[in-house]
């Protein structure tokens, strides 16, 4: 509507405001997931229209334009400028994360309010781990999977140590490293670009990494870093005589990556695993292309690669944290379509819900494409990890239990090498990860030391970073997806104990609940691994982190992919690629439908 | 006590005319200034016709910028700071003194009230600011556009009249947002409060009985009403705002219990104080003088 969304404007079909409508009194009567599978996938489709509409708002580029280099126009710049040749600071690295709710909206508290009630208090009574809950319809790579995948999507930089926040510890708190009887966290990096005065007081903050699915946490999120990481022969990742990631040497325990902060087995598993597929497409690719320089060949497979994340993310990973038939049903439409001939027939080829929106025309709807601050407070998902691993070997029976702390950071390479690339993949195939539920939060990131920063309680902080950087709180958040506030604390959940539990810590105010607990707390549709509400921003912003991306829509074609590429990431997923580079895991896999689900154990 | 009504569906409301009420719920953390136009219809008309007052690049009207918004911060101290230099100001604008005190002492104007207040007040922001019959009449529009019934909203909108006075008045404006809304929004209270002055100065001798500044409180006018919305529930003393409540701030019916205070009608002392709140009486108290004066000397 106006010049803030730099001129997007959404466009709703005739037939998209019908449905609304009939939606709407649908859903007076019955909550989409109660409704038959055809019937819930249109809804959910639906919400995404409503969605497109309201929820997509531009806080400004906030980077320089960036300049033109060869072969922008054919492949993924290693900054992901010039996805769009119309606007090529668009989802760059660099550039500001969007919002999904208006900017009044999205205004930190003032003061004494942002404090309150005390993140660490949150952190010891409602997240804290009790006893692991499992999640018992996943296994552990589905954790280590997103967060492979939300490093290709954002970071928000290392926080410096100035101006951190203070939270007063509650007497009898014994956190090891106080600072004058405080907590301290510090504050997110900030953005120090001109800010456009029509932002108001919403605080804006800067991706580091590429906004686009371009898997930039295997390729770097600049030329320099993917440049380190390239062997420089027929367009390889950089591998060692033992076919693994060589070590970073700025990061002591890290793989050599494009992004590898935060790092622990669990990454350095879907690294490896995906630098090996990379090299294989260069493989295949220089066959049919034999007169195809390094750079070419690195580029082309690196399209072919991260479109198969995309993919095995879209009709893998997602169906099988979220499941649920309707969602299943329109994950896979998402991707390819309802393959029904008469409805290809009547939508036509531009259709999203006949064709899927790979190669259909890419769209930004109402704002230019950017991950959101709302996109990334709901992917705070720290629960999934466990604190302790049972490992297995797959020529040996019997486990080894292992601490999740002492697989990851500086110890990590080392760990890797110990127990080998094959036998940890084995092990996260057929243990669970923890349900994304409250009083599950890993103990060891609530007492966690990272190389260069101070002790810190990472439920504490994820909490502090939703409150500072203006993300609305639970009840407000509901009704700004579209979902109607709560009333009371028993709305929101029936864990036991904790609705007492929350109003004691709101003092009876269910509009104060934190977007997180909120999230954790809320009761879940059937099959569902993480909330309702969480899942509305998961619905706009899956299918426009596809739509919006020319490599694709418009671009998802031959000339820029090959058709051997189009057939790679056709024919093969997530179990394929494991079964490739690790043939062993065969049996463990044998009858396993989607390789997030649990593995078969073979020895016990 | 405040008013509350609440019909599902068309209103959420909640208007406030005691002062030291008022003042707390204008000063309420849950109580932020954009309206988001949820909780009825009726809130939801009222937030699109404040959400008009944007530049065509987006920028927001100073009056109408969120409390923790860093750039409302900045703007109010600097134009405090240009609008504190009161005498020099009211030397700038003398010529219009004179033709206001002209008026108020019982003489007629060559051209309407609103121009030459309007020519006032924009000269304060800018000295080379030129208003007209047509400037006025923008801000007129404009003013209309706020109070107007839903049919009469849609013609001004729908006719081209509103974006036309949005043109104009930031044109002569020169694109200074705080001239733009003191020269079309709250240049309306310094008209209401010269005729008011006229009647008080023609009626039995008064111009020589009554002092300006007593004058200047007997006459100053406030802005009816002021609009913030409650985004969370919350308790503000015994009022329960409902979230997404619309919040009326009757700011003049609360000035008038507190006459005596002409900051009552600025918010002086709050975050959204009035940049002008120490100029506005000054202008009033010298049209007075002047007019007196003049009024003297004639005799």
């Amino acid at each position: 509507m106006s010049r803030e969304n730099d001129g997007f404007v959404y466009h709703r079909g005739l037939l998209q405001a019908v449905l609304d409508v009939v939606y709407r009194v649908v859903n007076f009567f019955v909550r989409w997931d109660h409704l038959p599978t055809l019937l819930g996938s249109a809804n959910l489709s639906v919400f995404r229209e409503r969605l497109r509409e309201h929820n997509l708002h531009h806080a400004g580029y906030g980077t320089a334009p960036p300049g033109w280099k060869t072969g922008n126009d054919r492949w993924r710049s290693a900054d992901g400028s010039f996805n769009s040749l119309d606007h090529p600071r668009m989802g760059m690295a660099g550039a500001r994360f969007g919002r999904n709710f208006p900017l009044p909206e999205c205004v930190p508290d003032s003061g004494d309010n942002l404090l309150e009630p005390s993140p660490r208090v949150i952190s010891q009574v409602l997240l804290a781990r009790d006893t692991f809950i499992p999640a018992t319809s996943l296994n552990l790579l589905a954790a280590a999977w997103i967060q492979f995948e939300t490093h290709n999507w954002f970071s928000h930089g290392l926080p410096r140590p100035e101006n951190a926040f203070k939270i007063p510890l509650e007497p009898g708190d014994t956190w090891p490293d106080p600072v004058d009887g405080c907590m301290q966290i510090r504050r997110t990096v900030p953005d120090n670009t001109p800010r456009e005065p029509w932002l108001g007081a919403t605080p804006t903050f800067c991706n580091i990494n590429s906004h686009w699915w371009d898997a930039g946490q295997i390729y770097g999120s600049n030329r320099e870093r993917q440049m380190e990481i390239r062997s420089k022969a027929d367009g390889k990742i950089k591998v060692g005589d033992d076919g693994m990631l060589p070590p970073d040497p700025d990061h002591q325990g890290a793989d050599l990556t494009g992004f590898n902060d935060n790092w622990w087995v669990g990454l350095s598993l879907l690294h490896n695993l995906f630098a090996r597929e990379h090299n294989v497409i260069c493989d295949g690719l220089k066959t049919r292309y034999p007169s195809w320089n390094d750079e070419e060949l690195f580029q082309r497979a690196r399209l072919i690669n991260a479109a198969l994340i995309a993919k095995i993310h879209t009709i893998e990973w997602t169906p099988g944290i979220l499941g649920h038939p309707a969602l299943d049903f329109g994950m896979h439409a998402n991707w390819s379509g309802i393959p029904n001939r008469v409805l290809r027939a009547v939508l036509g080829k531009n259709s999203e819900a006949a064709y899927g929106i790979i190669g259909s025309p890419t769209d930004q709807h109402s704002a230019p494409y950017a991950m959101t601050e709302e996109f990334t407070a709901v992917y705070r998902l720290h629960p999934l990890i466990p604190d302790d691993v049972d490992l297995r070997r797959l020529d040996v029976a019997g486990v080894e239990h292992c601490k999740l702390v002492d697989m990851q950071g500086g110890a990590s390479r080392k760990f890797m090498k110990s127990h080998g690339f094959v036998n940890l993949l084995y092990s996260f195939g057929t243990v669970h990860p923890g349900a994304i539920r409250l009083h599950n939060y890993p103990n060891f990131l609530r007492q966690f030391t990272k190389e260069g920063q101070p002790l810190l309680d990472m439920a504490a902080i994820d909490i502090m970073r939703d409150r500072e950087r203006g993300v609305p709180r639970y009840n407000r958040f509901r009704e700004l997806v579209g979902k109607k506030r709560v009333r009371t604390f028993e709305e929101i959940t029936s864990i036991p104990g904790a609705a007492k539990k929350m109003r004691a810590i709101y003092k009876g105010d269910v509009d104060r609940v934190d977007l997180m607990v909120g999230l954790l707390a809320e009761d879940l549709p059937d099959g569902f691994g993480f909330s309702d509400t969480a899942f509305r921003i998961f619905i706009l912003m899956a299918s426009r982190r596809l739509k919006s991306d020319r490599f694709f829509t418009d671009d998802y074609r031959a000339e820029v992919y090959t058709d051997f590429g189009l057939d790679w990431v056709q024919n093969n997923g997530m179990k394929s690629v494991l079964l490739r580079h690790v043939p062993q895991l065969g049996p463990a896999l044998e009858g396993v439908n989607n390789a997030f689900a649990p593995w078969n154990v073979l020895r016990s | 006590m405040a008013l509350i009504i609440t019909i599902p569906g068309l209103v959420r409301l909640a208007i406030v005319s005691d002062p030291d009420e008022l003042r707390r719920v204008n000063d309420a953390a849950v109580v932020a200034r954009p309206l988001s136009g949820r909780g009825g219809l009726f809130n939801r008309s009222v937030a699109a016709k404040l959400a008009v007052f944007r530049t065509p690049d987006g920028d927001i009207w100073p009056a109408f910028r969120d409390r923790h918004d860093p750039l409302r911060a900045e703007h109010q101290k600097d134009l405090e700071g240009v609008l504190s230099h009161i005498e020099p100001l009211l030397q700038r604008i003398a010529p219009e003194i004179a033709e206001l005190s002209n008026y108020v002492g019982g003489g007629r104007l060559r051209r309407s009230l609103g121009v030459v207040v309007q020519q006032a007040v924009g000269r304060l922001f800018r000295p080379g600011y030129v208003a007209s019959e047509e400037s006025y009449e923008a801000a007129r529009t404009l003013q209309a556009w706020l109070a107007a019934w839903p049919l009469r909203a849609w013609w001004i909108r729908y006719s081209g009249a509103l974006q036309a006075a949005l043109d104009r008045i930031e044109a002569v404006s020169e694109r200074d947002m705080a001239c733009a809304h003191a020269t079309a929004l709250a240049m309306e209270n310094i008209v209401k409060s010269i005729e008011l002055m006229r009647e008080l100065a023609l009626q039995g001798g008064n111009l020589a009985k009554i002092d300006p500044k007593d004058a200047m409180l007997r006459t100053l006018r406030a802005p009816a009403h002021v609009v913030r919305e409650a985004r969370d529930g919350d308790f503000v003393d015994l009022i329960r705002l409902r979230s997404r409540t619309l919040v009326l701030l009757a700011v003049e019916t609360a000035h008038q219990q507190r006459a005596s205070d002409p900051g009552s009608a600025f918010f002086a002392g709050s975050w959204n104080e009035c940049p002008a709140h120490g100029l506005v009486p000054a202008l009033l108290s010298k049209v007075w003088q002047v007019a007196k004066d003049q009024a003297q000397g004639g005799a």
